[in-house]
C-alpha cells in the first residue's frame, strides 16, 4: 500500500517533484522574508539606541510604530 | 475610508496577525495535503498525475489575482496620491512572482506525462511566461529607481501594461487551439469538475492564499520599518 502511494502508478516522480518544489520555494521565500524582517527590526533598534535618551523618548512617544518595533525586537532577543 | 490604510493601523495588524495566520495555515495545509495526496480519487484518463493540479492551478490563479490586485492598488495609489497603496502592492508582488514560477514549473512537470513534452509554445503557457516577465520588471523597477515619484510612475505603467495580459491568459484556451483544456471551473456555476476533486483544489487554494497573506504581512512590516528607519530623526 505504501509502495503504491509512493509510486502512484508510475506518476510518483512527477507528483512528488511538483509538491516538493512548491514546498521548497515557499519555505525559501518565507525564510528569506522572515530573516529580512528580523534584520530590519534589529537595525531599527540599533538606530534608536544611537539617539540620545531624550530623542529616543520623544521618538517612542510620537511613533506607535517605533515603540511596537522595539517591543517586537526586545521580545525576539 | 483611507484611514483604514494608515501605516500605523496596518502595522498593528501586521504585528499581531501573522501568528494566527500561521496557525490557520498549518491546519489547512495538513488537511489540504491529506485530501490532495491521499483522499482525492485518481483521474480516469490521467491517473495520479492529476494530483499536480492541486498545486499548479491554485498557484496560477493566485499569481493572476495578485497581479490584478497590484494593478488596482497602483492605479488607486497613483490617483489618490497614497503611498501606502504602493507599499501594499510592493509587498504582494514577491508571492505573486513565486506562484507564477511555481505554475510554470509544475505545468512543465505535468506536461511531460500528459502531453509528452515539458514545454510547448502554447497560448496559455506563453501568456503565463509573459506575466512572469512583467512580475520581474515590476520587482526590478523597485530595486533600480531610488526616486519615489519615478518608481510609482514606472511600476504603475508596468502593471497597466501587464494587466492587459490577464484576460488573455484567462481566455487563451477559448480563443486559440491550445494543449490546455478549456476551464473546468466557471463562476456561472457550469463547473465540470467532481466535488471529490473540487474540495482538495479549494483547500489548496486556501493554503496558498494564507501563505500569500503571511508573506504580505511580513513584507509590509519590513517596508514600514525601512521607511521609519530612514526618517528616524524626523519622527
Amino acid at each position: 500500500m505504501i509502495q503504491s502511494f509512493i509510486t502512484m502508478n508510475g506518476y510518483g516522480l512527477f507528483v512528488w517533484l511538483s509538491f516538493a518544489l512548491t514546498f521548497l520555494a515557499c519555505v525559501m521565500i518565507y525564510y528569506k522574508t522572515y530573516k529580512t524582517l528580523k534584520k530590519y527590526e534589529k537595525d531599527f533598534a540599533k538606530e534608536l539606541n544611537k539617539l540620545s535618551e531624550s530623542e529616543r523618548k520623544l521618538v517612542l512617544e510620537k511613533s506607535k510604530i517605533a515603540s511596537q518595533v522595539l517591543a517586537s525586537y526586545n521580545k525576539s532577543i | 475610508m483611507f484611514k483604514f490604510f494608515e501605516p500605523s493601523k496596518i502595522f498593528q495588524v501586521t504585528s499581531k496577525a501573522p501568528k494566527y495566520v500561521l496557525f490557520l495555515f498549518i491546519i489547512v495545509f495538513s488537511i489540504g495535503l491529506i485530501e490532495a495526496l491521499i483522499l482525492s480519487p485518481e483521474d480516469y484518463k490521467q491517473s495520479h498525475a492529476v494530483r499536480i493540479m492541486y498545486v499548479h492551478v491554485p498557484a496560477a490563479w493566485i499569481s493572476l489575482g495578485i497581479f490584478s490586485s497590484i494593478t488596482f492598488l497602483s492605479i488607486t495609489g497613483f490617483i489618490f496620491k497614497n503611498k501606502n497603496f504602493f507599499l501594499i502592492a510592493k509587498s504582494l508582488a514577491p508571492s505573486g512572482f513565486v506562484f507564477n514560477i511555481i505554475a510554470l514549473v509544475t505545468g512543465a512537470i505535468w506536461g511531460k506525462p500528459t502531453w509528452g513534452t515539458w514545454w510547448a509554445w502554447d497560448a496559455r503557457i506563453t501568456s503565463m511566461l509573459i506575466l512572469c516577465l512583467f512580475y520581474a520588471m515590476y520587482l526590478i523597477s523597485w530595486r533600480i529607481y531610488e526616486n519615489e515619484e519615478k518608481v510609482f510612475k514606472v511600476t504603475t505603467f508596468i502593471t497597466i501594461l501587464g494587466v492587459i495580459n490577464v484576460p488573455i491568459i484567462k481566455y487563451s484556451v477559448d480563443w486559440w487551439n491550445t494543449l490546455h483544456q478549456p476551464a473546468s471551473i466557471k463562476l456561472d456555476g457550469g463547473s465540470s469538475i467532481h466535488s471529490s476533486m473540487l474540495l482538495p483544489l479549494m483547500l489548496m487554494l486556501l493554503v496558498l492564499l494564507l501563505y500569500s497573506a503571511l508573506i504580505l504581512l511580513m513584507k509590509y512590516k519590513t517596508e514600514i520599518i525601512r521607511i521609519k528607519k530612514k526618517n528616524i530623526k524626523r519622527i
